[in-house]
């Protein structure tokens, strides 16, 4: 018997045995809605960043047309920011909200931010899909996706200002990143209790393409390792996307306790999970592929993925909301052997 | 201290990423009779160039860059105001910004450093900037070169949409344009009609002055 797409992943998560790779775009800033959803269904961007029910049935809409096996909110990077003094603008039907303005200038200012409470309106928008989510579809994997803390800590104050800080003043900067981090362990629970499965952390700004090994196995590593922690700790799953170049940081990915690392397309998946044998390695399928090129093209990227030794297949990043449908679905329809053996 | 060796100083200065120091070393440079461009290009430019190569060889990263530049513009400070005619100071100017829909400038932010530092005079727009704001700028300031940036999949079409309008407007031919960011290749580059791409901070500084046909300083 097939197994339900949540049984599935979880197995994956959990090194257990499954018939077939699951296929996911897990939300956040690797988020899945396109265009032609929000068209067939009506539940379109900026409305579905501000109504719980709106961003559940985006979500599902997604799952369901594009044949992916989870749902995941929220669609951006910009709720913990914004309950957290962050001045948002919420972007279009085709763009995803974006910080328009930091809440401090000077890293010494960061006992001056409020901190992330269930109450926050963007906050409790996600939580409340993530009830919905987990009511409509017990079966399928709900996935909560959170802002990585560096890339929080970069929504919160100009990020130039943040990277001089952790060379110039690395105990003020570490502090802060402290604060972050826990503000994100309480939105990662509340996820959990609303009904998430899993917690995906990506965190764009942290890689060691911009900061090195040195600086990302000090400022990245242990703030991620706490947040997979508590997530743990409260019976989730803990899966984290690192964007950009691999190879600079391959050795302090060991130290990551997260049981997934997602990566670009940058990276060659196979020398990755050569390096990272016990981690699941999930990706990789090129966005721009996605987005430009024909479903026939998507399949052969997606096989390669899956050959390379991927074990949740995925979008390499963030995928642009005008990504043709039929491109996510020959991505989603490969692990299902529609387009041969893998 | 003889010339050279106090060149030297003021380039190791900015590559340890020591402002006080650079500032230090180019007042005593400036003390000691040397050519104010002197100081500029064979001191300060040229430690800049060394930490621009060795963010290229994966030694320096994103935030030893910034504090390099820093010292850099600590000795800049010092010097320029003993400088005659500002205008001999560039190569050529450049308008640079974060195209519409995104917010990401820290790749910008390195380019317009790596930039200033290798002599070109930058205009820069900052981050979400629409299509037509780039054009106006380029025809403002008569810039030599426009360089677009983006991190996400999703706003890549605004390089495009850019370059379409500097079209409209009759004004492509003026100006050079490089394409950079995280999905962006040389072969998107090439399909938008953009006359370069830069990999990296140090690959655009190589690219703009070949689009230009300034000849390429050494690194040393």
């Amino acid at each position: 018997m097939a197994l339900s797409e949540k049984t599935r992943l979880i197995n994956v998560l959990e090194g257990k045995p499954v018939d077939r790779v699951p296929v996911i775009c897990p939300g956040g800033m690797m988020n899945m809605a396109v265009l032609e959803v929000m068209m067939a269904t009506g539940y379109a961007w900026p409305k579905a960043h501000l109504y719980p029910k709106d961003m559940a049935m985006l979500s599902l809409g997604v799952r369901d047309l594009a044949e992916i096996e989870n749902v995941g909110v929220p669609f951006c990077m910009t709720v913990e920011a914004e309950a957290m003094g962050a001045q948002i603008d919420i972007g279009t039907e085709t763009t995803e909200p974006r910080v328009a303005s930091y809440p401090i200038q000077q890293i010494e200012e960061w006992e001056k931010l409020p901190s992330l409470t269930e109450n926050h309106y963007r906050v409790s928008v996600v939580l409340e899909a993530i009830s919905i989510l987990k009511e409509r579809c017990p079966e399928t994997p709900v996935i909560g996706n959170i802002t990585g803390p560096i890339s929080l800590a970069t929504s919160l104050i100009e990020p130039m200002v943040f990277f001089r800080a952790l060379r110039r003043k690395p105990k003020v900067a570490l502090d802060f990143l402290d604060f972050v981090t826990e503000n994100l362990i309480v939105f990662a629970r509340a996820m959990l209790k609303a009904g998430a499965d899993i917690i995906n952390i990506a965190d764009p700004s942290g890689t060691g393409e911009i900061l090195g090994p040195e600086t990302f196995s000090e400022a990245v590593v242990p703030y991620l390792n706490k947040i997979t922690e508590a997530i743990h700790a409260s019976s989730g799953y803990a899966m984290v996307h690192i964007c950009g170049r691999l190879s600079p940081v391959l050795p302090e990915l060991k130290k990551l306790k997260a049981p997934v690392l997602s990566i670009d397309a940058v990276t060659a998946l196979r020398k990755v999970k050569e390096n990272l044998p016990e981690k699941v390695i999930m990706g990789n399928v090129s966005t721009y592929l996605l987005g430009k090129a024909d479903p026939q093209k998507v399949a052969k990227a997606a096989k390669m993925s899956i050959k390379q030794g991927a074990g949740i297949l995925a979008p390499a990043c963030g995928i642009s909301p005008l990504t043709p449908l039929e491109n996510i679905r020959a991505m989603a329809r490969v692990v299902k052997g529609d387009y041969g053996d893998c | 201290m003889e010339t050279a060796k106090l060149l030297k100083t003021i380039a190791d200065s900015v590559l340890n990423m020591d402002e006080e120091a650079a500032a230090k070393y180019v007042k005593q440079a400036l003390e000691a009779g040397i050519d104010p461009m002197v100081i500029i290009n064979e001191g300060l430019i040229a430690g800049m160039n060394q930490a621009g190569k060795l963010f290229e060889e994966n030694e320096y990263f994103v935030p030893e860059l910034l504090l390099c530049s820093d010292a850099m513009y600590a000795g800049l400070n010092v010097v320029t105001p003993h400088i005659k005619r500002e205008e001999n100071l560039y190569y050529g100017s450049v308008v640079i910004g974060v195209v519409e829909g995104d917010t990401h400038d820290i790749g910008k932010n390195l380019v317009k450093v790596m930039l200033e530092a290798s002599g070109f005079r930058v205009y820069d727009l900052g981050r979400n900037v629409p299509a037509k704001t780039f054009v106006e700028k380029v025809k403002e300031t008569r810039a030599d070169l426009l360089c677009l940036s983006t991190l996400m999949t999703t706003t890549m079409g605004e390089m495009k949409k850019v370059i379409d309008l500097l079209e409209e407007e009759k004004i492509r031919g003026n100006v050079k344009v490089l394409v950079g960011g995280g999905p962006v290749s040389s072969s998107f580059a090439r399909s938008i009609g953009a006359d370069g791409y830069g990999e990296n901070a140090a690959g655009a500084v190589r690219v703009a002055k070949e689009v230009l046909g300034i000849p390429q300083t050494r690194a040393s």
